[in-house]
């Protein structure tokens, strides 16, 4: 129990100082150009020849890689492309396992380290997933490997690699992250005579605007709090915190941070008795709820930095060819801060590295394998790949390439804007906060926000499971 | 036989059966319709016919690259069909012996038949993939093991549904037949051989749909213990559906399309197994 | 006669060792593991315990006073009956009604297997969109209708009725198959007969049909109690996590809240348990009350 709450203050404390880094100019990080994949190609591959520490490989090496990047992943071409181009280079094998991230496929590798079956190198999740096999000591820690290749993700921030729970040690090499901001149909505003909010929105603001859409007959908020309250439980709570002390999870609601997990909560509910979520909201599906926002039904909309490709297709004809975009209709679609409260800025936001590289201590006792999984891993996190997997997103890197506005939408450059003018990142502390401690308050959000459970109660109860539990 | 001539009953009775198979008919064509519009289209037009702006071919396109699909239908029904074979022969021996020998145990092998129907596979499949692996069955490179690392947990999934379905109607079978057999001097294998299983046909036909049909649609264990590209089997593509951008509709249309394809003709070809009159003809002749 | 040439019992272990041996080796010895692991303390799925839960029973005192287990029993409960008048009786009609007609008989046969061939999945999003708030098509429909307000199908009031009714369509068709079979079992020469002696179709059927279809029709209640019991899939795509409100929970699908979305998996084993003992249960009550009978 002690032990948990060490992790969580020193991650805290880590993620806050490693982030705000970020706030400035170097978002462009995040925000790499798509460099015309053509020559991205060849670039990629010199500079992994010129990396020094990559004893070639001599080839003829069958790597066992699982990732998450298959079936609709939209990295999943991008993935395959340059696995491919590593084969091609060093004449090793790929023998690519890898699978859409759900459920299933998170008990697999869960499984596989179990029973000794476990790939040789592993793209998978940096939360409480990973918490079992980084405990078992099957994968190897980036600070072990560096010792004996030095330059093991030298391009990348040590700062913003996220540490494992277990053991505050990093372990797996990220490529591209998320953050989590509101969307914003203006077309609606427009309709409802509110303006565009901006960096400096305030929690008032927003609930003046929301009467006002509301008043005009659209649905303020698209949410469906009895799916996926995620957005605005994090945010509703990220509310009363700063970035320093977001990822504590508080004793009880007694205590300050606490209190805060209350407040958090009775302003979601204060928003619902308002009528600013949708009629349906206890009953409807995610799908559906995004679905009233894109088509102008809804006028915000809590959600994550790869919803900027959901609006995008759906404003597209052909939802996989960006060429049939219509650009009048996405030009409708923005993306801005959260509105803040209490001692938040509007402009910090919750986002980070959630995934990443680990080699399994299997490859790693391996000679074979060793030298051929450290060459992988660089390659696919070379300052020449991860931008092309990264997109508008966030990565790690420390050098910067240029952004190339041409090849992003309107949208995708709205949220590089979005994301430059942001002073801070923070992760989500509902990653801390797994399993059955989020029943009371996420899957009990319905019985929140219509008064049969209090706040207070259903905190407590989240709190108590929380810190009973001994992982 | 009896004589049909348009009557009032008759009438009622086309027109209910008419009703029921508009329902039933109605989710394919829906499905199949739905599998030609882009994913984002659904949600708003899915009682529309996909014509001119909506109408795209980007769902096939896009199921055909991201799996092999040929190879995916035959491991698919390699797995299927063995796994149908496989239960048909144990669960009718099985079925048998608990109808018509009389035992101690009897009744509660019959409650252990039962009580097997309703493990819940998620409960059982990872025990199940850990035994397997330590057999070095599971996760292996061969094709031949994957396939039987798949075939084995299926079969015993389905043995239950198959054994107290068949249980039911060898009951109701005349036992005159096989004291015929017996009179001539047949053992008992001999019996259920020569008399039960031609006997017991339609059952053993409804049995063998079903077995193959669910081994087929089995998402779960295929997903557990089918990793490699090569040995991927055809539900693997209902799995392939789902995004942070959401779930892609006419991508799941496409593929359940592609899975329900075969099915149907399959069951339209069993289907005459279980036309009444084959049997009994057989039998009484 | 019939127990002399079952007399000897050699064969039987020829008979019934291989089922048995998959049966025990790929379901009772991995849920036997489900039970013992239901007393533990499991952190991840995959993963197995290493200490026992304090008191090792305390998932069983949990099941006695969850409410959901009681909201999901009561679901299920419904569900049961719903499946065997609903499911049975609509299949045992429709095969009578096919047997009785000359023309067509086979594309009927067909047509209402149609259903259970669609994976749930797919026929959980057709549910959906039938029934969806904004432009569903029934609430399209009503509105055509004159109707002003939209009805939300899913809000507590109706989400029970609009959770059954596709599971209860979906699977008469595996009934009706399991029927029709029975039916095939009847000698034609007993209808003839009966003509002969002047009954009418209705007396046929209710004097000769339905007794010599006891036995299958019992298979089918089996079936029935047992499916209702473990029904997961499409009411789960239609209302995950109990949604609204948790007060659609039914036992499949409580059992896979807890172990998927919760991550409570010594818990979750324990329903699992929970739902093979019921189902045993039940279908022991099902046997007592109907008797199946040997001819």
């Amino acid at each position: 129990m002690k032990m948990k709450k060490l992790t969580a203050t020193i991650l805290s404390g880590v993620m806050a100082v490693s982030l705000t880094a970020c706030g400035g100019g170097d978002n462009k990080a995040a925000d790499t150009a798509n460099s015309a994949a053509t020559d991205t190609g060849n670039k990629a591959a010199d500079s992994a020849e010129k990396a020094p520490d990559t004893e070639q490989a001599q080839g003829g090496v069958e790597l066992e890689v699982v990732t998450t990047f298959a079936g609709n992943d939209g990295n999943a071409q991008t993935y395959k492309k340059f696995y491919q181009m590593w084969e091609e280079k060093t004449g090793n094998k790929v023998e690519d396992m890898s699978a859409t991230a759900d459920d299933t496929f998170k008990v697999r590798v869960v499984t596989d380290f179990e029973t000794g079956s476990e790939p040789d190198v592993l793209f998978f999740f940096n939360g409480s997933d990973s918490n079992n096999f980084i405990d078992a000591g099957k994968v190897i820690s980036i600070e072990d490997i560096r010792a004996e290749y030095p330059d093991y993700a030298s391009n990348l921030d040590d700062g913003r690699i996220p540490k494992s729970w277990v053991d505050n040690k990093a372990y797996a090499v990220p490529v591209n992250g998320i953050w989590e901001a509101m969307f914003v149909n203006t077309e609606i505003l427009d309709a409802a005579g509110v303006a565009m909010p901006g960096a400096d929105y305030t929690w008032d603001q927003f609930t003046q605007d929301c009467q006002k859409i509301k008043d005009a007959g659209y649905t303020p908020i698209a949410a469906a709090l009895g799916d996926i309250p995620h957005y605005w439980w994090e945010f509703a709570i990220f509310n009363y915190n700063t970035p320093e002390n977001h990822l504590t999870v508080p004793e009880s609601i007694e205590d300050e941070i606490g209190k805060g997990w209350v407040a958090g909560m009775e302003d979601i509910k204060a928003l619902y008795e308002a009528g600013y979520f949708p009629e349906n909201t206890l009953s409807a599906k995610d799908d559906e709820t995004f679905a009233m926002f894109t088509e102008g039904k809804a006028a915000f909309l809590l959600d994550g930095s790869w919803k900027v490709n959901g609006i995008a297709s759906a404003c597209q004809s052909d939802p996989d060819d960006p060429s049939t975009l219509d650009t009048e209709k996405l030009s409708k679609f923005d993306v801005t801060y959260v509105p803040a409260k209490d001692g938040r800025k509007a402009t910090d936001l919750i986002g980070g590295l959630t995934s990443g590289y680990y080699i399994t201590k299997k490859a790693w006792d391996d000679p074979e394998k060793r030298a051929a999984a450290v060459d992988f891993v660089s390659y696919m996190t070379s300052d020449e790949v991860v931008p092309e997997f990264a997109q508008h997103g966030s990565s790690a890197l420390k050098n910067v390439p240029e952004v190339d506005e041409n090849v992003f939408n309107e949208l995708q450059i709205k949220s590089l804007k979005m994301v430059a003018g942001s002073t801070s990142f923070t992760g989500p502390v509902q990653d801390l906060f797994q399993g059955e401690s989020r029943v009371p308050t996420f899957d009990g959000m319905p019985e929140i926000v219509t008064g049969s459970v209090s706040a207070e109660d259903a905190v407590q109860e989240g709190l108590d499971i929380y810190w009973s539990s001994d992982l | 036989m009896k004589k049909r001539k348009f009557s009032v009953p008759m009438a009622v009775i086309y027109t209910l059966l008419c009703f029921w198979a508009l329902t039933t008919v109605y989710p394919i064509i829906w499905v199949v319709l739905n599998s030609f519009k882009a994913k984002n289209k659904i949600l708003e037009n899915s009682f529309a016919l996909p014509m001119g702006e909506l109408f795209t071919l980007a769902n096939y396109r896009k199921a055909f690259t991201n799996l092999n699909i040929f190879g995916a239908y035959k491991n698919s029904i390699f797995i299927s069909s063995m796994v149908c074979a496989i239960v048909i022969l144990l669960a009718g021996l099985a079925s048998f012996a608990l109808v018509r020998y009389h035992f101690k145990l009897k009744n509660t092998l019959y409650m252990l038949v039962v009580a097997g129907m309703m493990f819940p596979a998620f409960a059982t499949v990872i025990p199940v993939y850990t035994m397997e692996a330590s057999w070095g069955i599971a996760g292996t490179k061969n094709w031949w093991l994957s396939m039987l690392s798949v075939i084995l947990p299926q079969v015993a999934g389905n043995l239950s549904f198959a054994i107290i379905v068949l249980t039911g109607y060898i009951r109701s079978l005349p036992i005159e037949l096989e004291e015929a057999a017996f009179m001539e001097g047949c053992g008992s294998i001999q019996i259920f051989f020569k008399v039960i299983v031609p006997l017991t046909k339609p059952s053993f036909a409804t049995v063998a749909i079903f077995s193959f049909l669910w081994s087929y649609n089995d998402l779960f264990t295929q997903m557990f213990f089918l990793r490699r590209p090569d040995i991927m089997a055809i539900t693997r593509l209902l799995n392939e559906l789902t995004s942070n951008e959401g779930t892609d509709y006419g991508l799941m249309a496409a593929a359940v399309s592609l899975v329900v394809i075969p099915v149907l003709i399959v069951y339209i070809f069993m289907q005459k197994y279980i036309i009444k009159g084959m049997t009994a003809g057989a039998v009484k002749g | 006669m019939g127990a002399n040439i079952y007399k000897n019992k050699k064969p039987l272990f020829l008979f019934l060792l291989p089922a048995f041996i998959f049966m025990i080796v790929f379901l009772y010895f991995p849920f036997f593991k489900n039970i013992v692991d239901s007393c533990m303390k499991i952190k991840q799925l995959g993963t197995s315990g290493e200490v026992w839960n304090e008191p090792w029973y305390s998932n069983y005192t949990k099941l006695l006073t969850d409410e959901n287990v009681r909201t999901s029993l009561k679901n299920t409960l419904i569900m049961t009956i719903v499946t065997i008048f609903g499911q049975v009786g609509i299949a045992l009609l429709l095969a009578l009604m096919v047997d009785n007609i000359k023309r067509g008989a086979k594309v009927f046969r067909t047509l209402f297997f149609f259903p259970i061939v669609v994976s749930a999945t797919a026929l959980g999003l057709l549910f959906n969109l039938i029934f969806l708030y904004d432009t569903g098509m029934i609430n399209q429909l009503l509105t055509m209708f004159g109707r002003q307000e939209l009805i939300d199908w899913k809000s507590e009031k109706w989400a029970l009725f609009t959770m059954m009714l596709p599971v209860m369509w979906q699977y008469v068709g595996f009934y009706f198959v399991i029927i029709v079979t029975g039916l095939n079992n009847i000698s034609e020469e007993l209808y003839e007969a009966a003509a002969i002696d002047g009954a009418t179709r209705l007396k046929r059927i209710w004097y000769i049909t339905v007794p010599l279809l006891h036995n299958v029709l019992c298979t089918c209640v089996v079936l029935a109690v047992t499916g209702s019991l473990k029904v997961f899939d499409l009411p789960w795509t239609m209302f995950p996590k109990g949604m609204p409100l948790k007060s659609t929970f039914l036992t499949g699908t409580y059992m896979y809240y807890q172990t998927m979305i919760v991550k409570d998996v010594d818990y979750g084993c324990a329903l699992a348990v929970m739902i093979v003992i019921l189902g045993v249960v039940l279908s022991r009550i099902v046997n007592a009350i109907f008797k199946e009978k040997d001819y």
